[in-house]
């Protein structure tokens, strides 16, 4: 009852899972995935950023080398992929270029959030720190949170303006080293033409006042959430924020940077593994011949050139499948739809600790050890590479993931004689060349990991601010915004559905609301003479729905947020945008 | 020394339907640890253990009077509940208890009694007023005022039948929402007490039911004069252990689960949240 | 009557205790870190360290600590205690980690007791080390719990510099210190009196002062303390639950049952007030909603008048570790002073 572990391999016949042997498991799967090829069906590979480097990097080698199919994606990927094209705009890099000590000595904080206390209570607490040592914080965000309350100043959005306050934030940057050319910091390829760009917005006393705070700043940090926001524009406010962190020059000054707020262990682990379509083991892109040389040297296969496919088209396109440590239901922005495509694999391989409503629909399901009982790396969102040590054993016949894929990969001809996951990090080390001597430092370093050498460049190029005044998307027929929200929602999380204490916590909604809700102000709620609990129907121009309302202090008149988890229901209304205008009426 | 956390088990004997969503189980120990009967209070409460989904709280709706027939009255609301709702006759579940402090009954010896109920705030106050009926010619009158949101919602039907009869009870039933074939009152509890004759300074108040509802009625039975110490009610809360030792039912520096669950409302209007 | 043992008599005196039952002491790991853990030699035995995170409560109260074992035989159920009647002895625990016991000890000997943990404590023989040089986070001096005992201890050393002092203040303690007549002699009045001269100087001593707590008890006890200015400490908290985890006295837990397939050890596990579920009743209503409302709810328990009532003693052992793991802000000192100021230090 309390959080099922898979304990067996099991492998699916006339429509049972029976338990097998690991044996006749994996030559199972393997037989399967073989045929499949042979066919010349489409195969893929899900990694996971909750699976640990060595996982995600045999994942990688396992599809490429092995299945010879660059179908290889990890389902958070589509959320944090936008966020990190946007930093390589600007510096040519994905990587963070502040650490979390970087945020407690900070003297401006610059946060663009979704609920930081909530999402990433290590770094909250690192701004808290800061603030409390007197750090000028400015947030930026349509809720009013816990982080904004806290703050100097709280620079007020409505969901798909984040754009515009940037854009207010640069040109008042601009403005004061226009007035004071010393204090322009650097100047990148691109600044002239940011300026014209910038002429026209509104400076208000609050955009000069951020602006003054972090010139003034010696050290400042730049800390940007994830936003999951419709078409280009995730990507574009990464570059505007990373744009000023860079005019300032707080992107390389030691104790400033901007950091990138990864959810989840491993996301830039994940990353870095290469578990991306267009992307190779040390996020070399996919043609970049000398990364396909050392790779096809290092792991004796000739590797496809062809484009894979992404996460949310891979679970609806492909034959096989392997999915490692993962639900890509409860991550990828499409939600049901997800397990409605993956009912359509014709083999679907899942390992995982947990049983999760992937596991339940597999053919084939492997047991895996959890992170308490394996061995293993991760990298965290400031680049620290981490060793996990077993602290346990693994329930029944689970085995630890990296043996298991190291397993599979043998299979396919492209084993390796591993006796440990440091052997595999060895490997990994020759593979991405940021992990050069990685082994090394972990061993010498206490429990602090290793903190990845990435920042070198001080070369950036400003991007443009683009339309400084977006389309209002409320209107007079459809007054309110609903927006899908992005703190991540981490009550999915196995460990946490499963563990007795934390369990409690994030049911508590899910009792009241099995299906979900939207939350609205109070003064919305009064306005339609509501309730908590009491239903709305939402219009939008994609479709509506009738769901119940809570209540939520955060929201400012005239923004609905529906949790992550909930976009299900509220799917015929937001279509494949994150941010719609709508009509609320009473049911 | 006990140990505190180790239950006794015991049997269903019978488990009948009071509502869709209610049922009450009438259990019988297996083996009592002490070897002797089990003795209780009217408003204590127990701790039920279905073996495998864990251990909740619940009053003991029968009364001391008749030790052979312990009876519990549950909702279904979540996991536990229903793996119990799923329990027939012969199943084993555990008991440990019997918690908190109980009615005084004593110092409601020759006074009018009022009971106040709602919905599944019945239950508890059942105790009492069997305890009561079983030992009459020692109180003084006895009235109940009862009422649920529909007639279905009504627990304890065949005795509300059988109470209704006796002629040294008054009871007044009423629901929120009628339905087809009720002929009975239509209005909200607290909407009773101007159909009866009330004699504060020597009656005793007893009220049970959602919080809205026990809001009124205190506040109803104040204007009418009642002191702050008759008015006696029984409080709800989150409990793990049911020996004031988890803190989760802590209000202040009150456990309600060994200072209450009964309390008088001087004493609720006292408690720092 | 104080008796004293040379330093270089303790090996022999550890060589014994370790004959007697399980010794648990600070123990130096292998990145440097102190932890209290089981030990098999008095090398092992650190004297001079700062206090570590973890107090020493887990060996009266573990984290996840089985009550009972449930076994179904087919149609029935098997129930039966677990019992943890294991000797041990606390060795070299700090003041305010004696007194952080004794005040557990406090509570599960209300009635009803519970037999779980009193046959742990009643097994349990604490010798404490006083503090000549107080930590730099620590505010015992505030609490009645250090740097030096009166009270709440079997045996207290004080290192003189050649010897330890040795005060025995149990029967427990007697019983350690005798039968081993050649390594415990009787005090001199020097040894005595330079006792009682590092006591004084370690209270001279102190660093972190929140000698606040009596007219913060006043204010929390009468309800003076204004709602927006709990709103506002807690804003300064993540809810992470570590203070509950860290504090020598804070003991609330929840009861489980674990395990599967007709097996079960209900066990108690420590939990925090601050989780948002906490009072999460079945039905869905939850009185402490609010982190606010949780955040008072704790403070009352630690610092209110009618607490000190009830127990004879302060719910705080003034030991620091909540200041060093707080995430947030909202630690004893700050959220006491702001108490008894009427407004948090911003």
């Amino acid at each position: 009852m309390w959080g099922e572990r898979v304990r067996q391999p099991l492998r699916r016949r006339n429509g049972k899972p029976e338990s097998v042997s690991w044996d006749e498991a994996l030559d199972h799967i393997a037989g399967r995935l073989k045929a499949l090829i042979g066919a010349g069906k489409p195969v893929g590979v899900l990694g996971s950023p909750r699976a640990t480097n060595e996982e995600n990097y045999l994942a990688g080698k396992l599809a490429r080398a092995g299945l010879q199919t660059n179908n290889v994606d990890f389902s958070y990927h589509s959320i944090c992929g936008p966020l990190f094209a946007g930093l390589e705009e600007v510096w040519g890099e994905h990587t963070p270029t502040a650490s979390l000590c970087d945020i407690a000595s900070s003297q401006a904080i610059l946060l663009l959030e979704g609920n930081l206390a909530e999402t990433h209570p290590r770094a909250a607490s690192s701004v808290i720190k800061a603030v409390e040592n007197g750090a000028h914080l400015v947030t930026i965000g349509f809720r009013s949170t816990q982080m904004a309350r806290r703050s100097s100043l709280h620079l007020q959005t409505t969901p798909g303006n984040e754009r515009e306050v940037i854009n207010g934030v640069l040109a008042a940057i601009l403005d004061q080293q226009s007035e004071d050319p010393t204090r322009v910091a650097a100047r990148g390829e691109g600044y002239e033409a940011l300026w014209q760009d910038v002429r026209s917005v509104k400076r208000t006393d609050e955009l000069r006042q951020a602006a003054e705070w972090i010139a003034r700043a010696e050290r400042a940090t730049f800390l940007l959430a994830c936003s999951d926001g419709q078409g280009d524009q995730p990507r574009e406010v990464a570059a505007a924020f990373a744009t000023l962190a860079a005019i300032t020059g707080h992107l390389d000054r030691p104790g400033s940077g901007l950091l990138p707020l990864l959810a989840r262990s491993n996301v830039r682990g994940a990353c870095d593994m290469g578990v991306i379509p267009e992307r190779l083991p040390g996020y070399d892109p996919l043609d970049d011949e000398r990364a396909r040389q050392r790779l096809q040297n290092l792991w004796g296969k000739k590797l496809p050139l062809d484009r894979g496919w992404g996460a949310e088209n891979l679970l609806q396109s492909v034959s096989g499948l392997i999915v490692v440590a993962d639900d890509p239901p409860s991550v990828v922005p499409m939600g049901r739809r997800a397990m409605d495509a993956m009912a359509g694999i014709e083999f679907l391989v899942v390992l995982d600790a947990f049983v999760t409503p992937t596991v339940r629909i597999a053919h084939a399901v492997l047991p895996i050890a959890s992170f308490a009982e394996t061995e293993g790396t991760l990298t965290n969102m400031e680049g620290r590479v981490q060793k996990l040590r077993t602290a346990t054993n693994p329930p029944g016949e689970a085995r630890m993931g990296w043996r298991v894929l190291a397993e599979l990969c043998a299979r396919f001809d492209i084993g390796n004689s591993y006796t440990s996951a440091t052997d595999v990090l060895c490997e990994i080390a020759q593979a991405a060349p940021r992990y050069a001597g990685i082994e090394q430092r972990l061993s010498e370093d206490g429990w602090g990991g290793a903190l990845l050498e990435d920042f070198d460049s001080a070369k950036f190029v400003v991007r443009p601010a683009g339309a400084t005044r977006g389309a209002a998307l409320a209107s007079a027929g459809r007054p309110h915004v609903l927006v899908r929200d992005v703190a991540f929602d981490w009550g999915r999380d196995p460990l946490v559905s499963f563990s007795p204490t934390l369990s409690r916590d994030y049911q508590s909604e899910r009792k009241l609301f099995p299906n979900g809700f939207v939350e609205m102000c109070k003064g919305d709620a009064d306005a339609l003479n509501l309730g908590g609990g009491r239903h709305v129907r939402l219009a939008s121009v994609h479709g509506d729905a009738v769901v119940p309302i809570r209540v939520r202090a955060d929201l400012k008149p005239g923004v609905l947020s529906v949790p992550y988890a909930f976009r299900d229901q509220v799917a015929s209304v937001l279509g494949t945008d994150s941010v719609t205008a709508v009509n609320v009426e009473p049911p | 020394m006990n140990d505190a956390f180790l239950p006794d088990v015991a049997r269903l004997v019978n488990v009948s339907d009071e509502t869709p969503d209610t049922k009450t189980f009438t259990l019988r120990f297996r083996d009592l640890k002490n070897g002797g009967d089990f003795h209780f209070l009217p408003g204590q409460f127990l701790e039920l253990s279905v073996f495998g989904y864990g251990e909740a709280p619940f009053c003991i709706a029968s009364s001391p009077t008749r030790p052979q027939t312990l009876e519990t009255t549950v909702r279904r609301t979540g996991q536990l509940t229903d793996a119990l709702h799923r329990l027939g006759n012969g199943e084993e579940v555990g008991i440990r208890g019997p918690f908190g402090n109980g009615f005084d009954v004593e110092v409601a010896r020759g006074k009018d009694l009022l009971f106040v109920a709602g919905g599944i705030g019945l239950p508890p106050l059942r105790s009492l007023i069997w305890n009561v009926l079983d030992e009459r010619s020692r109180f003084g009158k006895v009235t109940i005022l009862y009422g649920a949101r529909t007639p279905t919602d009504l627990v304890y039907k065949r005795e509300l039948e059988e109470w209704g009869k006796r002629s040294d009870v008054e009871l007044h039933v009423t629901v929120d929402a009628a339905q087809p074939g009720w002929t009975g009152k239509v209005g909200v509890v607290p909407s009773l007490f101007k159909k009866v004759t009330l004699h504060p300074e020597s009656t005793l108040a007893y009220v049970c039911g959602p919080p809205i509802m026990i809001r009124i009625a205190v506040q109803d039975l104040l204007a009418l004069g009642f002191k702050e110490e008759a008015v006696i009610s029984t409080l709800e809360r989150m409990m793990q252990c049911g020996i004031g030792k988890c803190n989760h039912c802590a209000i202040g520096h009150r456990y309600v689960c060994r200072d209450g669950p009964v309390f008088n409302y001087g004493q609720i209007r006292e408690l720092v949240e | 009557m104080a008796f004293a043992i040379e330093k270089r008599a303790i090996t022999k005196w550890l060589q014994m205790l370790l004959e007697s039952g399980e010794v648990i002491a600070p123990v130096r790991g292998p990145c440097g870190d102190i932890l209290f853990s089981t030990i098999h030699s008095p090398e092992q035995v650190a004297w001079n360290f700062q206090n570590p995170l973890p107090p020493p409560k887990q060996f009266v109260l573990p984290q996840t600590d089985p009550l009972v074992t449930i076994k179904r035989n087919g149609e029935r159920y098997e129930v039966a205690p677990t019992y943890d009647d294991t000797r041990r002895i606390l060795f070299n625990v700090r003041s305010c980690d004696a007194k952080g016991i004794a005040f557990l000890t406090r509570m599960y000997e209300m009635e009803p007791a519970d037999a779980s943990y009193l046959r742990r404590a009643n097994n349990l023989t604490i010798i404490s080390l006083a503090c000549n040089i107080p930590c730099p986070l620590g505010f015992c001096v505030c609490t009645g719990s250090g740097p030096f005992l009166s009270d709440s201890y079997d045996v207290q050393l004080t290192d003189l510099g050649e010897s330890y002092l040795v005060e025995v203040g149990s029967e427990k303690g007697e019983a350690v210190v005798s039968g081993v007549p050649n390594l415990f002699r009787p005090a001199t009045e020097d040894e005595v009196s330079q006792r009682k001269r590092l006591e004084t100087e370690a209270k001279n001593h102190f660093e972190q002062e929140t000698c606040h707590f009596a007219s913060a008890m006043r204010r929390i006890s009468t309800g003076r303390v204004q709602d927006a200015l709990w709103e506002k400490m807690s804003d300064w908290c993540l809810e992470c639950g570590g203070c509950n985890m860290v504090c020598p006295t804070c003991y609330c837990f929840s009861v489980k049952d674990l395990g599967r397939d007709g097996t079960w050890i209900r066990c108690r596990m420590w939990d925090s007030c601050q989780y948002a579920a906490f009072t999460l009743e079945a039905s869905g209503h939850n009185p402490r909603a609010h982190r606010k409302e949780r955040m008072k709810r704790r403070f009352f328990h630690k610092v209110s008048a009618q607490y000190y009532q009830r127990d004879a003693m302060v719910g705080c052992v003034g030991c620091g570790r909540c200041i060093k793991v707080c995430l947030g802000a909202t630690n004893m000192p700050a959220v006491v002073g702001a108490i008894r100021k009427g407004k948090w230090n911003e």
